[in-house]
């Protein structure tokens, strides 16, 4: 090197690194090499990409032929050896200590598996796409007078050419609408079809879709599989359902789907695909070209194209935008499509769009199922479990710590270091966790299937994703550690002479105040869990019993005939049923409690301003639905004698609205209300009457303006109130009579209550997951306080039995004994009641109608849990204080 | 290890050891690889490889002086010993057997295109 370059120092740690697990031989020379190119580096490029390569260097250079021997063999493994006898021999010697260690820590370990199983799950939605990375769905927020009235995932048809049309920056475009209500989906053979189900996951789409979701066809043409609009594809699942008796993939056969929507009748299939993703927010087993559905003739009128939002919109970028470029670009496009519309009702509309991987979990558009806090919850319940489980590894180590300060005063008298007696407490507990998990993945593999069933998705425990594999890992390798850490070093510390003569006090004073702390951190998250439980499952039941100003469960709902439904033969079959003895009252309606409303539309007041409309949801009902669901009027009538013949029928009988409708649109008292009219979309209208208000949403909504609209009969849903005696048989009838008056249609009927309850699903999953989880920490904490009890007692022993020789009554000594303990349980209360108090508030916004938090949520819990814990603690000292004195007194 | 074949990195450092004799060290042979090549290596891959060339015997190595730029750390230099060069002269024998005889259209064929 003629060049002369000065010596810098380089960066410590790598050096440092470097020189630990290099081989001696090579390290002067693969040391010197790197210095050197961090030297000239450090002239040509500066200190910090210097610094930054020497790092990258050290790194590179970690591979086999660099690396030293970094365990010294044979010492190791001999010291490895013995210590792992010396584990196994100590666990077979105290079963019951083992036992309650391996298990306490085997259930935490499953529970921290199951939960990091369906955490993934949740975290997996819309990933796994080829283009997952570039899809958006358009949403749309609407502005009234500069106020935000939400965000909506649904547009009009319109949208999809515009943006095709005005945004290069995407590079493909899918519409999608999906079959609202569902369809008749059978098979045709010889032009007949075969036998008909009830199918709700059917989408139509354009058919970029295809490309764009990267769909896996089995068989046929993804390119041309949804250009002839009477084409339809199928998964694969429904292929084996509809053709289990075929050998054939059954492509080119003919399927019939009846329903609401688009051109119906009988589809080619042209293609299988493999089924379609559950971790996915779009759910289809059909799929149908969306130019099929707009044939439908409400989709052919002039202003359809911005007026109906049944769509969704989905879209590509291209790679060389981003969200926020194409946002800025499309956010005011509404303006030079609908400007007039827009200008009249002094409103706005905003496009934007979201990545569909956030959609499952954090969706922009209001009232999208999915919540992110849920996840964030389960991996802190996750979190206290595991903590709870090493903490009771750790108290009941330590416990044990003056019984075996024997076998370490010999050891240390004998000359073993410290480290030597760490490293095998540390191998210890090694072993005590590697059972410990192999018991806990037996145990999530057996319970993951049973929580799949309660969501209602097909749970494995799979070591084959890498961040499982990596917690299993971490669990394997880092849980002794931290487990085992504070048992090896506290018992190492035993001074020699003392623990050879077998002192008791070996714990100090500073010592079993940890203890003691963790005994009530355990405790507080144990109290959390119960007093949370008990929340949830009250709140569940009041939602159930509440009065929603329906009498459900003497209603039994048919879903209405969508094939062959001839008016004659409604008429036949409403007679026949309402002949039977059972039946009290018979109605159809559109649409019924829990199902949601037909339609949201607006309204304002007929004399006020236009621009005073609001939003209302309506229903259609005919004349009898006041009787049969015994809905009270506050004023005026119901739809009884409705008058029959006019222009429209619907408008001369008038609309019924609720009591919450009177004062959102200025319409005075019930009474005063009947002389109003209103203006429902375009329409006047006159008051008929005034409801009284009642749940015809699930109890997380407050009661929103509603109101009844009149039609003669529907046949979209059936009611039937009924005697509840031989409710069997009146069933049995009724169905009788409607296989016999609609045939080919598929049965579907329940008590109006169970549908209702539906609504609750995910509140009762969260419930059942809560108290599965409740049910783990309590088991665990009890296990510890158990083990410890046992632990402090077995050290009284000597104590209890003086007592009884004093004359100590049994309650007394049980008392005594439990004292301590009862103490941190009070103060572990006294610590997670605020906590509690703000969770259960939290969760509790979740619902418009929520029971009052009172004393009573808390004060049953913690009852509960004293008891338990005392019953825990009872059980060892009633054992000990039993015995007679003479035994106790002989133990030595 | 079957017969005496280099690989193709392999083969590359083995001539650059020959082309900077006597003195040639991890870190000029990676400069001179870049500079004859323009290939960028990373030190470890010439490493492992001189590592990988001294245990089939196909170089020897000495320690040279220290110098300040290494931080007061002696280079080693690398030499190609015989059995290194007699393999070297095997691989390019094989290689000029199979260039002649790659027929004459060859040639011809692939600069038209």
């Amino acid at each position: 090197m003629s060049q002369r370059l000065s010596s810098h120092k380089p960066p410590r740690i790598p050096q440092r690194f470097l020189r630990w697990y290099c081989k001696p031989e090579l390290l002067e020379d693969i040391e010197g090499d790197i210095e050197e190119d961090f030297n000239k580096r450090y002239q040509r490029i500066g200190v910090r990409s210097a610094r930054l390569f020497y790092w990258l260097d050290v790194i590179r250079f970690f591979r086999p032929f660099a690396i030293r021997n970094l365990f010294k063999t044979q010492k190791f493994n001999t010291m490895f050896s013995i210590n792992t006898k010396i584990a196994l021999r100590n666990m077979s010697k105290h079963k019951t200590y083992s036992f309650i260690n391996i298990s306490g820590l085997a259930m935490g370990i499953a529970a921290c598996l199951i939960i990091s199983h369906y955490v993934l799950f949740e975290l997996s939605f819309d990933k796994q796409f080829a283009n997952s990375d570039s899809l958006y769905r358009v949403h749309t927020t609407y502005f009234q007078k500069g106020n935000d009235l939400g965000t909506d995932m649904h547009c009009g048809f319109g949208l999809g050419e515009a943006l095709r049309r005005d945004i290069p920056e995407f590079e493909n475009v899918s519409l999608v609408h999906p079959y609202y209500g569902g369809a008749i989906v059978s098979a045709v053979a010889d032009s007949i079809g075969l036998l008909p189900i009830q199918e709700h996951h059917l989408l139509f789409a354009e058919p970029t879709f295809i490309e764009m979701f990267s769909l896996e066809f089995v068989a046929g043409d993804p390119a041309s599989a949804l250009n002839d609009p009477k084409s339809i594809v199928i998964s694969a699942s429904m292929a084996e359902k509809y053709y289990a008796n075929e050998v054939d993939m059954p492509i080119g056969k003919t399927l019939r789907v009846v329903g609401r929507w688009g051109d119906t009748g009988d589809f080619i299939i042209s293609g299988i695909i493999k089924d379609f993703p559950d971790n996915s927010h779009l759910q289809f087993d059909f799929l149908m070209p969306l130019e099929n559905v707009l044939r439908d003739s409400q989709y052919g009128s002039e202003d359809a194209a911005w007026g109906w939002s049944n769509f969704q919109l989905y879209t590509q970028l291209i790679p060389q935008t981003t969200e926020e470029l194409v946002e800025a670009k499309i956010k005011n496009l509404m303006r030079t499509y609908i400007a007039e519309d827009l200008e009249r009702n002094s409103e706005d509309q905003q496009l934007s769009i979201q990545s569909i991987s956030e959609l499952h979990l954090q969706s922009e558009a209001g009232n999208e199922g999915g919540n992110m806090n849920t996840v964030y919850f389960m991996i802190i319940i996750a979190a206290f479990i595991l903590v709870i489980a090493w903490i009771n590894f750790i108290n009941l180590s330590t416990a044990k710590a003056a019984e075996r300060g024997r076998e370490i005063g010999v050891k240390k008298a004998m000359g073993a270091l410290r480290k030597q007696l760490v490293a095998q407490f540390l191998v210890e507990s090694f072993w005590l966790n590697l059972l410990a998990i192999a018991l806990g993945v037996l145990l999530a593999y057996l319970v993951l299937p049973r929580l799949g069933i309660i969501i209602g998705e097909d749970f494995r425990l799979d070591f084959s994703e890498p961040v499982m594999l990596i917690i299993l890992l971490v669990l394997i390798f880092v849980g002794p550690l931290l487990a085992g850490a504070y048992p090896a070093f506290f018992m190492s510390g035993f001074e020699t002479t003392r623990s050879l003569k077998g002192d008791q006090k070996l714990s100090s004073k500073g010592r079993i105040q940890l203890r003691k702390v963790l005994v009530v951190f355990q405790f507080v998250i144990s109290t959390l869990m119960i007093v949370g439980t008990y929340a949830v499952s009250e709140q569940l039941r009041f939602v159930r019993v509440q009065n929603t100003g329906i009498d459900m469960g003497r209603i039994l709902v048919i879903k209405g005939p969508t094939l062959n439904r001839k008016f004659s033969a409604y008429e036949k079959f409403r007679n026949e049923t309402t002949a039977l003895a059972a039946v009290e009252e018979f109605t159809t309606s559109r649409s019924i409690p829990g199902a949601g409303y037909n339609w949201t539309t607006e309204m304002y007041k007929d004399g006020e301003e236009r621009s005073t409309r609001k939003g209302v949801s309506v229903t259609w009902v005919d004349a009898n639905f006041f009787n049969t669901y015994e809905i009270e009027m506050a004023s005026g009538r119901d739809f009884s004698n409705p008058i029959t013949e006019a222009e429209d029928v619907m408008i001369a009988n008038g609309v019924i609205v609720n009591e919450a409708s009177l004062e959102i649109f200025d319409l005075g008292s019930p009474e005063d209300a009947l002389n109003e009219k209103l203006v429902l979309s375009g329409t006047t209208i006159h008051i008929r009457g005034v409801m009284k208000d009642h749940n015809w949403k699930s109890l997380h909504n407050e009661i929103s303006p509603s109101l009844f609209l009149y039609t003669k009969a529907n046949n979209e849903y059936f009611s039937v109130r009924m005697n509840l005696q031989n409710a069997n048989e009146t069933i049995d009838q009724i169905m009788e009579y409607y296989e016999s008056n609609f045939p080919g249609n598929p049965l579907e009927f329940h008590f109006l209550d169970d549908f209702f309850d539906k609504q609750y699903k995910s509140d009762r999953q969260f419930g059942q997951i809560f108290n599965g989880f409740a049910l783990f920490a309590i088991l665990t904490s009890c296990l510890g306080l158990f083990g410890l009890t046992a632990f402090s007692i077995l050290q009284k022993t000597k104590e209890i039995g003086i007592r009884k020789v004093l004359g100590a009554k049994m309650s007394h000594i049980t008392f005594l004994f439990s004292r301590n303990y009862l103490i941190l349980i009070v103060i572990a209360n006294v610590l997670a009641i605020p906590i509690a108090y703000y969770g259960i508030n939290y969760w509790l916004q979740n619902f418009a109608f929520a029971i009052p938090v009172t004393v009573k949520l808390f004060l049953i819990p913690l009852i509960l849990l004293v008891l338990i814990s005392l019953m825990t603690i009872a059980f060892q000292t009633i054992k000990v204080a039993r015995t007679s004195p003479v035994k106790n007194l002989r133990t030595e | 290890m079957k017969g005496t074949n280099l690989g193709e990195f392999q083969e590359l450092v083995l001539l650059t050891i020959g082309v900077l004799y006597p003195e040639a060290y991890g870190v000029g042979i990676k400069e001179e690889i870049l500079a004859k090549t323009g290939r960028k290596v990373t030190l470890s891959t010439v490493h492992a490889a001189l590592n990988r060339m001294e245990k089939k015997g196909l170089i020897s190595s000495d320690f040279g002086e220290a110098t300040s730029i290494r931080g007061g750390k002696r280079k080693r230099y690398f030499t190609i010993t015989a059995y290194g060069l007699k393999t070297l002269s095997e691989t390019r024998a094989q290689r000029d057997l199979l260039w002649n005889a790659i027929p004459e259209q060859v040639f011809q064929v692939n600069w038209q295109v």
